[in-house]
Order: structure tokens, then sequence, then C-alpha cells
């Protein structure tokens, strides 16, 4: 009788125990699949991210690849053409040094002297020009009272010098010094010549 | 351009400071270009600043240092100082002069224009009313910049001013247009691994194609800083009113600028004016700040973003001062914040762009950009009046609505305020978070945006 109670007992509790842990099952069930339901959006979410974050990431690699290899490819061109436009100069620089010293050189020399005694304001002038010109200066310079050609020659490619006697004003009218400030100019006209900068 | 050159002088009276007084000259004219030669044949530029009896007064832009009266001669070259100018010059690094110093030739020249620039017909001034997006979410969300105006950056000593600079030089662009963008970085005074920085940061980062950068460092001569400004905007003046190009201007730092300005009044023994610098200085900062703009049926524009450093944080110092009189706003830089570790430190409060109202809203930005920035500018301030009151009477003596407040106020500047270096945001991001934040507060806060706008962007919390 008390074994037949006990069992029945038991039972009870098992059942209840049973139908307990079935509903908690349920529950935790329904649980996991609202918070998995919850997160679908979150995770949807932080996907678009990580994806908006990465193509922003590459855009950003590819600016900087295209970017620097296009400066590299740029600076390389630069370099090459300098080195043409300096092939071309010093080979201009080489004719103009060999040019024959007569008729339209003789005129270019009293054009740079008329010019640089004008600039002084005054012919009494001392006149420095290189070895090749010496003669040539020193026949023109009976044109302007009171100015010497100086014994001492100088180094360059033509033209002239001129000083004025107390040595307070100095002009260079040298076909050096007139190149070297239209080089910005006849860089150009070279490069356009190579198709650049047109 | 002409072939004729200048006289030399050999008759140096006076070296005072860095300015040259040359005797005897005849033609010689105000603001010509001046080649110094020493007796060594060394060579420095300089440009005449006075002429008179038989004088000339010459500022050597390489400083004086080494001259001596005998055996130093005086070019007048016969031309103001010119900077060769063509699309070449993008991608390019110049010294404070314009001299190549990235190892490359100079750059084949298209024109050759005078450095000081001419003024802008003040009838053939266009409003300015377009966005440039910095990508920095501040900037862009509340303090706009917008093409063709000037904003200058006031900052202090040591804050993070040049890594807002760069970032702003890498990032900026302009949106809704295939326009060209440029950059023209001009760094005055600057520290050598400052300089660096920016040339590295704006090289990795693939922005240097579209910049042009003028480095002049701390170790070299003063006086050449009164140049780079000028040759920056020469270059930038090209660049948008002859290619057609955006440009943006950031010019860093113009108190070095104003410190050269002091140091050649000083030894021109011009009577000074407050703290010593001269009483042109207001005169003289508005020809390079008013080198901005836009004009009628040109397709270009110059926008300037000038950065100053206060010293002692002191927003009313000459420079500042006569800056912010010029300029279209401001946007400072808050100690406060850089000792919090936050970046960038704008303190908005203190902060203003007079054109902003002209450049966002719809077809620019977003039509609700106005009134959601105002929201935020308000329920900003309102966060440092609560601050400020639980420094006092403690957080448990606030209400509801006041620690709202301060929530919005720290998620203001966690989220917002707070950017990474490299972080780059689109305006609709920005946008977003200045709705997450005004979110924080009960829709009965809002009370300066419409209905219909609360409707669509309000975040239920």
């Amino acid at each position: 009788m008390t074994d037949s109670l006990l069992a029945k007992s038991i039972d009870k509790i098992l059942e209840k125990t049973e139908k307990e842990i079935l509903a908690n099952l349920e529950n935790s069930f329904s649980n996991t699949k609202q918070t998995l339901d919850d997160s679908i959006p979150k995770l949807e979410q932080e996907f678009d991210k990580i994806i908006s974050d990465g193509k922003k990431e590459a855009d950003k690699i590819e600016k900087q690849i295209i970017g620097s290899s296009d400066l590299e490819v740029r600076n390389k061109h630069l370099l090459t053409l300098e080195i043409a436009i300096d092939k071309v100069f010093t080979k201009a620089l080489d004719q103009i040094a060999n040019t024959t010293r007569s008729g339209d050189y003789s005129n270019l020399m009293n054009t740079l002297l008329d010019e640089s005694t004008k600039i002084l304001s005054t012919t009494k002038v001392i006149v420095s020009t290189n070895s090749k010109d010496k003669d040539l200066v020193q026949s023109l310079l009976s044109k302007y009272p009171g100015a010497e050609l100086s014994s001492q020659t100088i180094n360059c490619l033509g033209g002239v010098i001129v000083k004025s006697k107390d040595g307070a004003m100095k002009f260079d009218n040298t076909l050096d010094a007139r190149i070297q400030r239209m080089k910005p100019l006849i860089r150009k006209e070279i490069a356009t010549k190579f198709g650049v900068g047109n | 351009m002409t072939a004729k050159g200048g006289v030399q002088y050999s008759k140096i009276a006076e070296i005072k400071g860095p300015l040259v007084v040359v005797d005897d000259v005849e033609n010689a004219a105000f603001d010509e270009l001046v080649e110094i030669e020493t007796k060594e044949g060394e060579r420095r530029l300089g440009k005449v600043l006075e002429v008179g009896n038989g004088k000339a007064i010459v500022q050597v832009f390489e400083g004086t240092t080494g001259l001596s009266i005998s055996g130093t001669s005086a070019k007048f070259v016969g031309k103001l100082m010119e900077m060769p100018v063509s699309k070449e010059v993008l991608g390019r690094v110049f010294d404070g002069l314009g001299r190549p110093k990235d190892g490359l030739p100079d750059p084949i020249a298209d024109k050759f224009i005078d450095i000081n620039g001419e003024p802008m017909n003040p009838e053939q001034r266009e409003y300015p009313k377009d966005f440039i997006q910095t990508g920095v979410s501040v900037i862009d969300g509340m303090i706009t910049l917008v093409r063709g105006q000037k904003l200058p950056i006031f900052s202090g000593s040591g804050m993070s001013h040049n890594i807002l600079a760069a970032q702003i030089a890498r990032q900026a662009n302009v949106v809704g247009t295939k326009d060209d963008f440029a950059v023209v970085f001009a760094a005055i005074g600057v520290q050598y691994s400052e300089a660096e920085y920016f040339r590295r940061s704006l090289e990795e980062s693939g922005a240097l194609k579209r910049s042009v950068l003028f480095l002049n460092t701390a170790d070299d001569p003063a006086i050449e800083r009164i140049i780079t400004p000028r040759v920056a905007l020469t270059v930038a003046e090209y660049l948008a009113f002859d290619l057609g190009m955006h440009v943006l201007v950031i010019l860093t730092d113009m108190t070095n600028y104003a410190e050269a300005l002091r140091e050649i009044s000083a030894a021109r023994e011009e009577v000074p004016g407050r703290k010593g610098y001269p009483g042109y200085l207001y005169t003289d900062l508005s020809t390079i700040y008013e080198r901005a703009g836009k004009l009628n049926g040109r397709k270009g524009s110059v926008t300037q973003v000038p950065i100053l450093s206060m010293p002692s944080d002191d927003i009313t110092h000459p420079i500042p001062d006569l800056t912010g009189y010029i300029t279209e706003g401001q946007v400072v830089l808050g100690r406060d914040l850089f000792r919090q570790g936050v970046y960038p430190p704008i303190n908005i409060l203190m902060s203003l762009s007079r054109l902003m109202k002209d450049g966002i809203g719809a077809g620019s930005t977003r039509e609700d950009h106005s009134e959601i920035s105002n929201q935020v500018y308000d329920a900003y301030s309102r966060a440092q009046e609560v601050r400020a009151l639980a420094g006092i009477v403690g957080k448990a003596g606030l209400t509801d609505i006041d620690l709202k407040y301060m929530d919005v106020g720290d998620v203001f500047e966690k989220e917002f305020l707070t950017q990474a270096t490299d972080e780059n945001r689109t305006i609709e991001e920005t946008l977003t978070i200045l709705w997450k934040i005004v979110s924080k507060l009960p829709k009965n806060e809002i009370t300066k945006i419409k209905d219909k706008y609360v409707d669509q962007y309000y975040q239920e919390n």
C-alpha cells in the first residue's frame, strides 16, 4: 500500500518536473528564436557597415595606388624632358659660341653697347668682353666718348659687361646673362617642340 | 619677361636686420625684384620697399646673415616677383619662395604671374554658395565650408591644428559636380617634422596628385614667410580662374607670417601698433585673405582656410582679432577638448561659418541640415550649462531632462566630434549622427526642426 502510494507520488513529481522542463525548453527555444530574429536586422546593419567600410578602405587604397603611380610617371616624364631640354640648350650654346664674328654679330654687339650705356646713363664706362670679341668691341667703342676697353677679358659666349668708371654700377649684357634671363621662356619653346605644354 | 636685365649697384650704405640700404640708385621701382650678390658669389632675392633721394631700401627674403657692406652688390632686375605657373605645378613641392623642393626641375611655365595678384573686382564677385565636403563631421555638419569662402581656424600652441589641416587637405572634395578640385597647401614657418608630415600625409593618401605644397620651415629665414602665402595664392588663382578648378588654399601658420611682418616693421623703425605689430597689419592681412572668392562667368573658385595659433590662447590678440574682421566666420579649437583627448577639438559654441546657410539644404546637402544643426547647437549649449550646474549641485540634483541634455553633450563629443584622423565621413553619415544626438531628447524638446523632418529622421530609442 505504502509502496504504491510512494510510486504514485514519484510518478507525479516526475510528470510535473517533465512538464516544467519541457515548458522551460519551449520557453528557451522561443526566447532564442526571438533573440535570433531580433539580431537579424542588427547583423544586417553590421554586415552593411563592414561592406561599406571595406569599400571605403578599398577606394582609399585605390586612390593611393593610382595617385602615387600617376605622380611617379609624371615625374619620370619631367626628368626625361629636362634631359632633352638640356641637350638642346647645350647644342644651341655651342652653336652661338662658334658663330662667325661679323655682319649680324657686329650689329648685335653695337646694340648691346648702346643698350648698356643708355641704362647706365653714361658713356664713361669700362667695357669687358671675351677674347674673341675684343677687337670687334674696341672698334665699336670709338662711338662712345670716354669708354674704355678693359685689359682683362671675361669668360662668356659673347656680349659685354659695362661698368661705370667709379665701379658703383655694373650692367651685365653678355649673351650668357641674356639667355639666363630668358631661359624659362626658351625652355617652354623647346618643350612645345617636344609636344609638351601646347 | 625681357632679355634686358637690370643694373647692379655696389654701394651698400647700410645693412639693418632683414633690410639692405643701397646708395646712388636710379630708376628703381617699388616692389621691384632685387638680386643681392655676396662677395662669395651667393645670390639672394629681395624686393624694394622704399625708393627716394637716390636710395633704395631692399628687403632680403633669405635674410642678411653673412652679408657685409663691402663686396655685396644689389642688382635691380627690372620686374616684380613672379611665379611661373602651369598645370604641371600640381603634385609638386616648392619652398617658401616657389622654388622646387622635390628634386625635380622648374615647372615649364605657361605664364609668369606677379605674386601680389590683382584685386578682384567687387562687381565681378559671385556670392559663394556651393558646399565643400571636408569629411570632418563637425565642419561639414555645423560650420560648413563653401566654395569661395575664407574660414580661418583659430588654434593654440601645441594643439592638433596641423593634423586637422592635413586631414582637410587629404579629404576635401566638391560633391555633386565633376569639376576638378585642387588643394594648395602653404606651410609658413612650421617645424621640419611638420612639413614632412604634410608632405608624407598627402603623398601616402594619393592626394598629392591634386595638391601643390609650399613649405617654409622654421629654419628658413623669417622674411621668406612674407612671400609664401602670396606665391601659394598666385598658383591657386591660376588653377581656379585660368584652369577652372575649385581650389582650397590652406595657410598654416599665419601667426608666423604676422611675426615676420613685425620683424620688418621693427627694422624699418615704423611706429608700432598693438603688441608691436605694424599699424597696417589689418590692411596687409586683407591683401591675403581677400584673394579668396568666385568670379562671375568663371568656373573655378578659391577657398581659403588660414590657420593661426593664438598666442596664450588669446582670441583678442591682434592676429585673430583682425583676421576675424576680414574672414567669413572662424573655427575655434578648444584647449579643454584637446586636453580631454578629443580630436578634432573644435569648440562649436565659439565657431561660426557665416556663409553656411547658403551652402546647405535641399540641392546641396539635405533639406533638414540647417534645422538639425541649429537644434544640436542649442542642445550642446544647454548641455554645457547643465554640466556647469552639475559641478555645483551634483548629478543627483539634476532633473531627468537635464540628465538627457548631459547625455546629449557626451554623445556629441564622443560620437560626432571625435573622429579618426583618417576617417572621411560623408555628409549623409554626419547628418545621421546629428539625428542620433537629437534623438536622445524627447520629441517635445525638439523645437527647431519641422515636424515632417522629425517624423522622417527621429530615431526612436
